[in-house]
């Protein structure tokens, strides 16, 4: 593996039983990702986008094949070691944001460093700091219901990037959102990249998306089709 | 991390399902502390009050004495022997002497247990002072329930009837010196208190007596032939058995509000757990393990247990002392349920009791908290975060 590889898969096949058979999600797939990637899997629904990102994300794992996260073998690790892997270096937002309905904003930003070993102090710089990325600072004390779906995707980028992580892994990041709030959003997140060196993987078929990447990964029945870099 | 932190985050912003929880478990809590503690103070105030009246440091009875069957009264009586009425000199000892007789208060013939003991014993609470009264009359000292039951009053006379030693019927009329209030009902009920030189030649049994009351500061170790020992473990044992089937009884009431509290708790888990899946998988996706959300779980619902306690203190102390001080006042009619019962029972708190109680309620609410959340332990994160269920 490369210095500036962050993810490398070789022939990774993900098999899900269904009745009596199996279902293939992916099939053979080999990628690399380096860091500070601003890279998409897009595809239909079904193509495997979704679960390819579970694999990067080690929230599951391959069935054959291999997948390295930052050095790691997802299929080898164990569950506290995936965690681990997940808490430190990895961010995730999702299509439905995700956010603990019962916090605020400070509060849903600040959970991922509950996590980690740091002060209070520590926290609420880092708190503050990201809601400044995303423009929230006005917002801190709301609580999910009281903001728009815009608002609560910008949270949920706070809540990946507060512990400035290796790797955001976004899954159809834009698909509840309108327009303007969608290119917000992706300016954010490009923004982010660009200062931060983060690498962003997202899993999307929303063309406003696949305008801002930077690579192209085209799935369809769980093979890669295409993989272009702008 | 804090789970601690994490689950009262979660737990205040759950709104009123959370304070309904904790306002049942708190009101058992403080129900259950004052219901024991008023046991308690029950048994604590019966056993004093025992002591004082009735067995002293303990008694001791003629062989074929039994308080339960009467007719072995006939026969329960007997010389005091010598080294038991040195101790009488001394003040160590009151001798009783018991037999039946029946009075006859506003023309009705009613049973009675005639007691004769030394006035000037002071073994004893009895007022038996009011029975050193001069002059033709023969004085007998009652108590309130047996004032209430026959209608007698201070002054009143009485005609009793009673057999002597060979059987012989007898009766004389006996003036009442005195009423007092006792709540042993041993020393009340049924009885008419005289004294002991009167009924022993009465019944032609002079020198003799049915059993001796000690002193609480003497024990009696020697052997007299034809007379026992019966020393608190055996007199109390009795009112100790009633006042634990009491408490069972009222434990009854406790577990069942128990048990629905559990029940909304487990319930609420089990809620918890089908709603909140897009919450787990966000946890794991976050880096918390799977044993960290089913702790975060428990520790949630156990917190009901916490906050119970906490809360609970608030308007229990305050309660729990004010009851302390005015003590509860027992139901009419409770005086006649043949326990030693005080008009008005102070509880007696204990730190045992506290926390014994207290630490049930937060143990069985965990319990209760962690079979639902064992569920957590085999969900699939990918599916969580979807929020499908399981």
């Amino acid at each position: 593996m490369e210095n500036n590889e962050i993810v490398n898969i070789k022939g990774l096949i993900k098999r899900y039983p269904i009745g009596g058979g199996f279902f293939t999600a992916l099939n053979g797939i080999d990628l690399v990702f380096g860091t500070g990637e601003f890279a998409g899997l897009v595809g239909p629904s079904g193509s495997g986008k979704t679960t390819m990102l579970n694999i990067i994300g080690t929230l599951d794992s391959p069935s054959e094949g291999t997948t390295h996260v930052l050095g790691h073998s997802v299929g080898d690790l164990s569950q506290k070691q995936a965690a681990k892997l997940r808490k430190i270096h990895l961010g995730f937002i999702f299509q439905t944001y995700n956010l603990l309905p019962v916090y605020t904003v400070f509060e849903n930003v600040e959970f991922p460093l509950l996590l980690l070993d740091m002060t209070h102090g520590e926290r609420k710089n880092a708190v503050l700091d990201a809601l400044k990325w995303v423009g929230l600072t006005d917002k801190i004390k709301s609580r999910p219901a009281q903001l728009s779906g815009g608002e609560c995707q910008r949270v949920a980028i706070a809540r990946a990037m507060v512990k400035k992580p290796a790797m955001v892994l976004a899954d159809e990041p834009t698909a509840n959102l309108d327009a303007a709030n969608s290119h917000h959003i992706l300016q954010t997140m490009e923004k982010l990249n660009r200062e931060l060196k983060t690498t962003f993987i997202f899993a999307t078929h929303d063309d406003k998306v696949i305008r801002y990447l930077k690579r192209k990964i085209t799935l369809e029945d769980g093979k890669v089709v295409q993989d272009e870099t702008s | 991390m804090s789970a601690i932190k994490l689950a009262l985050r979660n737990l205040i912003g759950a709104g009123l399902r959370t304070w309904l929880s904790v306002l049942v478990l708190a009101i058992i809590l403080i129900l259950v502390i004052w219901q024991y503690a008023i046991i308690d103070g029950w048994d604590r105030m019966a056993i004093r009050d025992m002591i004082a009246w009735e067995i002293g440091g303990g008694q001791i009875w003629t062989a074929d004495y039994d308080p339960f069957d009467p007719f072995t009264l006939e026969d329960s009586h007997r010389v005091i022997p010598q080294s038991f009425n040195d101790e009488i000199e001394k003040g160590n000892m009151a001798p009783i002497l018991i037999t039946q007789a029946s009075i006859y208060p506003g023309g009705r013939i009613m049973s009675i247990l005639l007691k004769g003991i030394d006035p000037h014993q002071q073994v004893s609470e009895l007022p038996t002072d009011k029975l050193l009264e001069e002059g033709e009359d023969i004085p007998a000292i009652i108590g309130t329930g047996m004032a209430r039951d026959s209608k007698l009053n201070i002054g009143d006379y009485i005609t009793v009837r009673w057999r002597d030693v060979d059987g012989t019927f007898d009766a004389t009329e006996l003036l009442i010196a005195d009423v007092f209030r006792s709540n042993v009902p041993a020393v009340d009920n049924g009885q008419i208190w005289i004294p002991l030189e009167n009924l022993q030649e009465m019944t032609q049994m002079p020198g003799e007596a049915t059993l001796l009351v000690m002193d609480q500061d003497y024990a009696w170790e020697g052997e007299e032939d034809g007379w026992i020992l019966r020393d608190h473990d055996y007199l109390l044992q009795d009112m100790r058995d009633m006042i634990k089937m009491k408490k069972v009884g009222g434990s009854v009431f406790y577990i069942i509000l128990m048990l629905l509290a559990m029940l909304a708790i487990f319930d609420t888990q089990v809620l918890s757990i089908f709603r909140r899946q897009k919450e787990i998988g966000t946890y794991m996706a976050m880096g918390m393990t799977r044993g960290q959300v089913v702790r975060l779980f428990t520790v949630e619902g156990a917190m009901h247990a916490l906050l119970a306690v906490t809360l609970g203190a608030i308007p229990g102390i305050p309660f729990l002392y004010w009851m302390a001080k005015v003590g509860y006042s027992m139901p009419a009619g409770s005086d006649t349920m043949g326990l030693p019962i005080a008009e008005t029972i102070y509880p007696a708190y204990s730190l045992g009791l506290i926390l014994s109680v207290m630490l049930l309620v937060i143990i069985t609410t965990t319990i209760v908290s962690y079979l639902p959340s064992r569920k957590i332990s085999k969900m699939n994160p990918t599916e969580a975060i979807k929020g499908k269920l399981q």
